[in-house]
């Protein structure tokens, strides 16, 4: 078995604290899910990990019977009566070590599996709770966990340091300044009142400094008026992969902390699957508070300026063959899934469906903290075969997604699976789309 | 025959009672409301989630497994006949021929649908590797009382023995998988208002044809 080892400092004491965190994070909808699986095994074939290696332990319905089998033992009424009926079974290291190997190495969270459950259970979310557990105990795999502790200790999942930041931000605004040859171009940083503050993955300033100005390029395009913040820039939320809810809400709440000291009107996301879920549709529930401050994908700011006619995209700019990957998070989870071929549809020449795709598509296999977990790094590659199947069918020369965390995993597919695609963020492609002011080119209206 | 009556409605009345329990208590764990924005209704959602959501056409498992869910759908309502045929005769209603024979194909077909779901859950390997003993026993357990319910609605002398399965199957419904009679709906209903409301489902178009 592969994965993280369970500690033999653990002790009984541990699994049965543990089993207090478990009802603990137990709430009715968790429950609920946990009450109602018949193991009918009809979503096997949902989950890219079981489509790629058919190990039984990769079914969903296997994952969710893991958590199921202790909260029956422990939790659920009569099921300690009817152990070996029910087939419970106890909390201990090798229990912990099979939920490591299914919990965090054979699942993306990605939710396809949600979608084809007879019964409409909420596989991903149970599965983040047993990560949970495995959290309170300290079992979630090195790098995930190292990932979540430097975006607690430093701000940003990176540990770029502020310094660093402020010199990179400088640096693009030249660079961008110099690319459109428009001096009053601008990487705003901490602007007071704006519009809405812009929260980025920091791979892009770390690795992908191009999406980066590729945004700015976009806002300055439609007369944003947007600002950065030197305090906090981070989009990410890596607890929300680790189950550890208190840390999610730690950094989550730091995005609300840095809007509100500018005070920004909004929180637009840089693309990010579990960015915006975090952001968006978990935090308030981590934080238990109604969000004071609207928080927005960037895809639905730039669908907006499209509308609105503030933003002009020539398509002639990309005329390579397009396809679009949706992340998991952004799409299914998150509901973001129009607003993207909205934009596509008008900065390219050639767009081309995946199938099955929108809330059906498969997993890239770079979520759910996949691409931090070296130990899983062959079976995330290897599982990652079923997306870059569908992409070969679709014959295009560019893949577009709007999430850095599949870019990344896209990007490993694309050579170990030899696809001999580009691989681009949304933004990107919108970018090189842009019309600007003395450009002399037609650029779409927004009827078109 | 009385005695087996009265002891049918005692054993209806206790598994109502333990669901209902289980299910306040599970409801009672919270939760239930959202501090997040809705981007679309989740109305909608739980509409499509207890309708239109069941169908092949939206669930890509169904279109796959089409076969063990046609199978599942017919085995419930072969369950929902037979429960039928009880209820009419714990309290003795007098039924047109016509009704009696659409209970009685309704169970029947359950029951072979029953039967065949038994059959793929121990010959297929994952179906297999994926169960407990419990859905074995309460594949059994069901495929006797649809039995029963069929024999009895032709063969009054077989009511008594129909009447003590169904107290087996009542009795044992609240403690096994059974329970999920009662949590179908509810696991539904949150799965729609949780789509619903984040704006996923019901799609807006076709994805799955591209």
């Amino acid at each position: 078995m592969s994965g993280t080892p369970v500690p033999r400092r653990l002790k009984r004491e541990d699994f049965e604290t543990a089993i207090r965190r478990f009802a603990q994070l137990l709430d009715a909808p968790s429950v609920i899910n946990l009450e109602s699986c018949v193991r009918c095994g009809l979503c096997a074939e949902s989950c890219h990990y079981y489509l790629d290696d058919g190990d039984l332990r990769s079914i969903p319905a296997a994952k969710l019977n893991l958590v199921i089998r202790v909260f029956k033992r422990y939790l659920s009424p009569g099921g300690r009566g009817l152990g070996l009926w029910l087939g419970t079974r106890a909390f201990n290291a090798e229990e912990a070590e099979e939920w490591i190997d299914s919990l965090f190495g054979r699942c993306t969270l990605c939710g396809r599996c949600a979608l084809n459950c007879t019964m409409g259970i909420n596989i991903p979310a149970v599965i983040r709770k047993g990560r949970g557990v495995l959290a309170s105990l300290g079992l979630v795999p090195d790098g995930l966990s190292s990932t979540v502790e430097l975006a607690r200790d430093t701000g940003n999942n990176m540990g770029i340091a502020r310094k660093d930041w402020i010199e990179t931000v400088a640096w693009l605004e030249e660079d961008l300044r110099t690319e459109i040859s428009d001096p009053t171009a601008r990487l705003p940083l901490d602007v007071q009142g704006a519009e809405f503050l812009y929260l980025v993955n920091p791979r892009e300033p770390k690795f992908y400094p191009l999406t980066l100005t590729a945004a700015a390029k976009i806002f300055h395009a439609a007369g944003a008026n947007w600002t950065l913040s030197s305090d906090f820039f981070d989009v990410t939320d890596y607890a929300y992969f680790s189950g550890d809810n208190d840390t999610a809400a730690l950094i989550s709440g730091r995005a609300r902390e840095a809007a509100e000291k500018l005070g920004a009107a909004s929180i637009v996301l840089s693309e990010c699957g579990h960015g915006f879920v975090s952001n968006r549709w978990e935090a308030p529930e981590w934080l238990a508070a109604k969000p004071a401050i609207e928080v927005k994908s960037v895809l639905e700011v730039v669908a907006g300026y499209i509308r609105d006619g503030r933003l002009r995209l020539d398509p002639d700019r990309n005329l390579k063959p397009i396809t679009l990957h949706d992340p998991c998070q952004l799409v299914r989870l998150g509901g973001i899934s129009e607003e993207q071929r909205f934009i596509l549809r008008r900065a390219a020449k050639d767009f081309v469906e995946m199938t099955p795709n929108r809330e059906h598509n498969y997993c890239c296999g770079g979520g759910g903290g996949q691409l931090s977990m070296t130990d899983y790094a062959v079976r995330r590659r290897s599982a990652g075969r079923i997306k870059s199947e569908q992409i070969r069918r679709t014959r295009a020369a560019v893949v577009a997604t709007p999430c850095h965390n599949c870019l990344d995993q896209l990007a490993e597919l694309n050579k170990h699976h030899k696809l001999g695609v580009e691989v681009k963020s949304v933004l990107e492609l919108t970018a090189d789309a842009v019309v600007l002011d003395g450009d002399g080119l037609r650029g779409n209206s927004p009827a078109l | 025959m009385s005695v087996l009556r009265w002891a049918v409605i005692a054993a209806s009345v206790f598994a109502a009672g333990a669901l209902t329990t289980l299910a306040s208590k599970a409801l009672g764990r919270g939760r239930l409301t959202y501090y997040s924005p809705p981007r679309s209704r989740a109305s909608r959602g739980i509409v499509y989630a207890l309708g239109r959501g069941l169908l092949p056409s939206e669930k890509e498992s169904a279109r796959l497994h089409l076969a063990s869910y046609l199978g599942g759908i017919v085995y419930h309502l072969g369950i929902f006949a037979s429960l039928a045929i009880l209820i009419v005769l714990v309290i003795d209603l007098r039924l047109a021929p016509f009704f009696w024979w659409i209970l009685r194909a309704f169970s029947a077909v359950g029951f072979a649908a029953g039967i065949g779901l038994f059959s793929k859950r121990i010959l297929k390997t994952p179906s297999r590797r994926l169960s407990v003993p419990d859905d074995f026993g309460a594949n059994i357990l069901v495929d006797v009382f649809l039995a029963c319910a069929l024999t009895a609605s032709l063969r009054p002398s077989f009511i008594p023995v129909f009447f003590g399965c169904s107290i087996a199957l009542l009795v044992y419904i609240p403690a096994g998988k059974i329970r999920h009679c009662f949590f179908f709906f509810l696991s539904r209903i949150l799965f729609g208002r949780f789509f619903g409301r984040r704006g996923t489902l019901p799609a807006r178009t076709r994805s799955h044809e591209g």
